[in-house]
């Protein structure tokens, strides 16, 4: 089998999905295969597990959400089972009254995430109205996590100005049934039993567009990230600004106001740099780059302390950096990808060091991850 | 040679309407045309997806109602808009499902 040394960019964008690759120097990039021309790709996924294999949450305008996977580093897609529908063999038409599931449309599909190493055919996925799904044989068939998707305080949940979606699933490292998920205009949750129960985790965190400045759940989380080296810290940021946990989500607390605006919508912590994330961050109000210029900050959780990474005069403009936006993948130093919402792809070889723009122009980038060389 | 069968060759006539199909969707089974026998948009959305199950939410959505930029016309009258699924195909003959112009 041929030794896999690149590095491949997997973007999501408004008219499809993109794959770069690159070597691990991370000098060069040339743009790959192209896919679901035209349909909007809301997130794109590498599983480690099956190298080769790549997952898109393919959203078509005409015909509905639906999960293609590659087997080959996305020169070729398929369809597979999108949830709700039935295995190849099975031809049921009829809608199944009894799957509380089916009282709702999916109206997007927004995260696709791997399990661990030890379940090596699990995959979840998180959609718009706030659902969540597990698969067992690896995307052809789903199972509706009712406990969440019907939990008793949904009659309270609404959706952000993006939708109501589910965009953030972690697992922890070291057991693949504590569960950790972020729904926006809801908050976070945690599961320890593997998905059977759910506890909200957003004390401390800030709802300003809320009577209730502090409620249990009702914030828009916008994103979180584990930390590498410590699956008990975690790194969030939401519409009410950039905060830390260290204790497994039980509180947050927060760490942008030395920023100003700690509006964004990303965030990214690599393998290589434990005790650090890096935030985009955007003008709460426009959404675009605060201050008319491209800026990530890197949080130091050691010092406490904030870095800013881009120079002002390097990338002038406004322009959006969304949830899934920002990458990182697992080098020493490592690399730092972020896309735009106007279709610039930026490249850091070297955790922020220096940074270039890639000489191409994408569709608007809705999500950008990263397919680690073996 | 053998004799050709057509589609539901012993059903009343008068309920099989001639549906013609958007051609994007041949890549999730049917064919650019097809003889469907139903009482109604939705019992011949059914049996489309009953004969290729991964037309299933392509045309309709979980709660089956059309999807936004899906149109169906019978006997060349948008009902997408109006009566939509629930349109009855009594004395139709024919069924056109094609997408909207929409997207930018």
């Amino acid at each position: 089998m041929e030794k896999n040394n690149k590095i491949r960019i997997l973007l999501g964008t408004r008219k499809g999905t993109y794959v770069v690759e690159g070597d691990t120097r991370r000098k060069t990039w040339k743009v790959g295969p192209a896919a679901h021309e035209g349909s909007e790709v809301y997130h794109v996924m590498a599983d480690s597990r099956h190298p080769g294999d790549l997952y898109a949450a393919v959203n078509s305008a005409f015909w509905g959400p639906m999960i293609q996977r590659s087997r080959n580093w996305g020169k070729t897609w398929k369809e597979i089972g999108t949830p709700l529908t039935p295995p190849k063999k099975e031809r049921k038409p009829r809608f199944d009254d009894s799957d509380p599931t089916t009282k709702w449309a999916i109206n997007n599909l927004w995260h696709l995430e791997p399990g661990l190493s030890s379940e090596p055919n699990t995959l979840y996925l998180g959609a718009d109205p706030h659902l969540l799904f597990r698969s067992s044989d690896l995307g052809s068939s789903w199972d509706p996590i009712v406990s969440l998707n019907n939990h008793p305080a949904r009659k309270d949940w609404a959706p952000g100005a993006g939708g109501a979606c589910l965009h953030t699933i972690l697992i922890d490292p070291r057991d693949a049934r504590r569960l950790y998920v972020g729904l926006s205009a809801v908050g976070t949750f945690r599961s320890e039993d593997g998905g059977q129960s759910w506890k909200p985790t957003n004390k401390g965190v800030e709802a300003p567009f809320l009577p209730n400045k502090f409620p249990e759940t009702g914030q828009c989380v916008h994103d979180v990230a584990a930390d590498a080296a410590d699956p008990d810290t975690f790194y969030r940021q939401d519409h009410g600004g950039m905060y830390v946990s260290h204790d497994r989500m039980e509180k947050w607390v927060r760490i942008g106001k030395p920023l100003g605006d700690d509006f964004g919508f990303t965030v990214a912590s690599p393998s290589s740099a434990p005790g650090k994330a890096y935030f985009v961050r955007l003008d709460g109000m426009a959404r675009v780059t605060g201050e008319g210029h491209f800026q990530v900050h890197e949080w130091n959780d050691k010092t406490r302390k904030w870095r800013k990474l881009v120079s002002p005069e390097a990338f002038p403009g406004h322009f959006g950096v969304q949830r899934e936006g920002i990458a990182t993948d697992n080098r020493d130093p490592a690399g730092i990808y972020v896309g735009t919402t106007t279709g610039q792809l930026f490249i850091s070889p070297d955790a922020g060091k220096t940074w270039k723009l890639l000489p191409f122009s994408f569709p608007g980038i809705h999500s950008v991850s990263i397919a680690n060389p073996a | 040679m053998g004799k050709v069968i057509f589609f539901n060759d012993q059903s009343d006539a008068e309920s099989v309407v001639d549906v013609h199909l958007d051609g994007w969707l041949r890549e999730f089974g049917p064919r650019t045309h097809e003889k469907v026998e139903a009482e109604s948009v939705a019992l011949l959305l059914e049996a489309l997806e009953g004969r290729y199950p991964r037309l299933r939410f392509k045309l309709r959505d979980e709660t089956g109602q059309l999807r936004r930029f899906v149109r169906v016309f019978v006997d060349g009258q948008d009902v997408s808009g109006t009566t939509g699924v629930t349109t009855s195909l009594s004395g139709a003959k024919a069924v056109d499902i094609i997408h909207s112009i929409a997207g930018g």
